[in-house]
């Protein structure tokens, strides 16, 4: 198995730097279609699925080894090394960017910075701590995920007569994107939404660009604060979009972000 | 037409929630429908985010999937989550959602359907489905159980498979390493006897040849006891013989070995018949021999070969105390006979009656024995004249 197939590893265009981006619990590396094509002329920009997701191998899906966020972060080591040119410049959604963190502390100066898409370093409550979430909410999450168990595949498939035609899609994407096995996907958010990595972004040294959404459920800007406070190099940059994924719906804004903090590295 | 609703009441009494939102989420316009389903008018909903009527994972569900997916793919269908009525009770719903594009303006179009009974029925099926799943993981285990357990029969016949072939290898030392040997002795000693020589001597040298004798047959029946238990067994090659003169040159061999004990041979009837010579004359041997060792000592030993139209039998009469009654029904299984402290003092293995018995069953015939303090102790073979052998 290798890792490009493991991780469905695609890399494009050519530069001197490597941006690589990780996306976020539910989706794939699709969700950089609006954003990464914007880096390619400058950087080389290398995009792949975090397993269980997308076009990952499904079968290298190992319950123990995904458990915990840290076995993403040894693949993500694994990728870097084998794909990335010179610096590299990492850009994680929502999970995958806590995912970046945990690699840039297992590693000897992989990274020469993290953009941090949308972060959360832990989903819930705790005493002062406000992650937005209980673990009842998470528990109705499982449920909801439950309840499209029977259905999944044909919710992904876009069944609706008269729907307007979507030039960008190809009909092989529309089919993966956001569809994965439903075991897999339970199991993926249970490690994403229980995950507490509090004391990892503080020891964080890499530079780090927090791109927080004005309103977003998942990454409320209480969050985005308390790791501008607790992170000892990040700069946190709000863009006004109403959801979890800026990189999306608000593409340009979280361009002219990027862009800013990496004039500055 | 006139008893056909009105487009606008259609819209507003449709057998479905609809709603139009920005691309955020917020209503814009919301059917009667929707508002009697969530317990709200429908202009308490303008202005609040569809979001907002969801539980919290259904709301995650969407941020994390339906949003991206309706952007990307333009629509989304069948999507299944839960709605709060305004009194908290939660509703399954099924929702259908359009993306349009107009004037750069998005605005998504949902329809919502209730789905409290396919919501039951579905919850039945990932039930049923769930239990599916564990029998199928109970028997997956069991299948793997049955394969480790395979694995170690194959390893545990492996095993034995080369245990028989080290045995079939010490058999061919046994036979042929050491067999050589004796042979080279029983010849040496029976050139010295030729020689004039001291009644010392001549006792020695009789010594040895018993001696010699003795491991020979020793050796044949450890052959055939390591065979039979490799699943070969003792066989038999039948030719026309005479039983009387096999008996005789057998006998003749045996009075070096037991010098000791007087063998007289009696003879009936013509002799001829169908017999395996090799084995004959290594049953008489094994029968002498125990009649040597468990008879009396330096009584004499009265072998009877007989043949007539319907049988043929050879036995062995020795005096002697009686078998126990306790030792017959074992008298003819492997080391049986040998485990005693005092038969061990005779360097017996146990081996000469068992092989005795496989050589007459080879032979088609049956082995008897008869032991009384009185009349003494006879070992008897019968062979059937027509007869199919075994092995």
């Amino acid at each position: 198995m290798t890792v490009q197939r493991r991780n469905n590893v695609h890399v494009t265009g050519s530069g001197p730097t490597t941006m690589v981006f990780a996306h976020g619990f539910g989706c794939d590396q699709n969700m950089w279609r609006f954003l990464a094509p914007r880096f390619s002329e400058q950087f080389t920009v290398v995009a792949f699925d975090l397993v269980g997701s997308g076009h990952s191998d499904l079968a290298a899906y190992d319950y123990a080894k995904y458990d915990s966020l840290a076995g993403y972060a040894d693949d993500l080591i694994e990728i870097v090394d084998e794909f990335a040119n010179g610096p590299v410049i990492f850009v994680g959604h929502s999970v995958g960017a806590m995912i970046g963190v945990l690699a840039d502390l297992k590693g000897p100066q992989r990274f020469k910075a993290h953009i941090m898409v949308g972060p959360s370093p832990s989903f819930i409550n705790d005493g002062d701590y406000v992650g937005g979430f209980n673990r009842s909410d998470i528990d109705s999450l499982l449920e909801t995920l439950e309840g499209n168990y029977l259905g999944w595949s044909s919710t992904m498939a876009p069944a609706i007569m008269g729907a307007p035609s979507q030039p960008d899609l190809s009909d092989e994407l529309s089919n993966s994107f956001c569809a994965t096995d439903p075991d897999i996907a339970k199991h993926f958010a249970r490690v994403t939404f229980l995950a507490d990595h509090r004391r990892e972004v503080a020891e964080l040294q890499t530079r780090a660009l927090l791109i927080q959404c004005s309103e977003d459920l998942l990454a409320p800007l209480s969050v985005g604060q308390y790791l501008k406070e607790h992170m000892p190099n990040a700069t946190l940059a709000v863009v006004e979009n109403v959801g979890h994924c800026p990189h999306m719906s608000a593409p340009g804004l979280s361009t002219d972000a990027m862009n800013a903090f990496i004039s500055t590295l | 037409m006139d008893h056909l609703p009105s487009p606008a009441d259609l819209y507003e009494d449709a057998p479905c929630g609809l709603l139009v939102t920005d691309r955020d989420g917020t209503i814009q316009r919301v059917n009667r429908t929707m508002g009697s389903w969530t317990g709200y008018r429908p202009d308490e909903l303008i202005g609040r985010t569809v979001q907002s009527l969801m539980t919290m994972g259904a709301r995650i569900f969407h941020q994390t999937h339906w949003a991206p997916l309706l952007q990307l793919q333009g629509s989304v269908s069948e999507v299944k989550l839960d709605i709060i009525h305004r009194d908290g009770q939660v509703k399954p719903v099924m929702v259908n959602a359009i993306r349009r594009t107009e004037n750069g303006f998005v605005r998504h179009e949902l329809a919502m359907f209730m789905a409290q009974e396919r919501h039951l029925y579905e919850r039945e099926l990932v039930a049923s489905r769930k239990r599916a799943e564990q029998i199928l993981q109970k028997e997956r285990e069991a299948q793997a159980a049955l394969a480790a357990t395979e694995e170690a029969l194959n390893l545990e016949r492996d095993r034995a498979r080369d245990r028989a072939a080290f045995a079939e290898q010490l058999i061919g030392i046994v036979s042929h390493d050491l067999r050589n040997p004796l042979a080279a002795i029983a010849m040496s000693t029976a050139l010295i006897g030729s020689d004039p020589l001291t009644s010392r001597q001549k006792r020695s040298l009789q010594t040895i040849g018993s001696a010699a004798g003795r491991a020979t047959h020793l050796i044949a029946d450890l052959l055939d006891y390591t065979r039979t238990r490799l699943g070969t067994g003792v066989s038999a090659v039948l030719a026309e013989c005479d039983l009387h003169q096999l008996v005789a040159g057998g006998l003749d061999e045996l009075r070096t070995v037991f010098p000791l004990h007087a063998l007289i041979h009696q003879r009936t009837g013509a002799g001829s018949g169908m017999f395996d010579a090799h084995r004959i004359v290594q049953l008489l041997g094994n029968l002498v021999s125990n009649a040597a060792t468990h008879g009396a000592p330096s009584a004499p030993i009265t072998i009877t070969s007989r043949t007539d139209a319907v049988e043929s039998g050879l036995s062995v009469h020795n005096m002697g105390p009686a078998i126990p009654m306790a030792q017959r029904p074992q008298l003819f299984e492997a080391m049986t006979r040998g485990a005693s402290v005092s038969d061990r003092a005779t360097h017996s293995v146990g081996l000469g009656l068992f092989i005795a018995r496989e050589i007459v069953r080879a032979h088609g015939g049956t082995m008897t024995v008869s032991s009384t303090t009185d009349t003494g102790t006879t070992f008897s073979a019968t062979f059937p004249q027509e007869r199919r052998p075994l092995g």
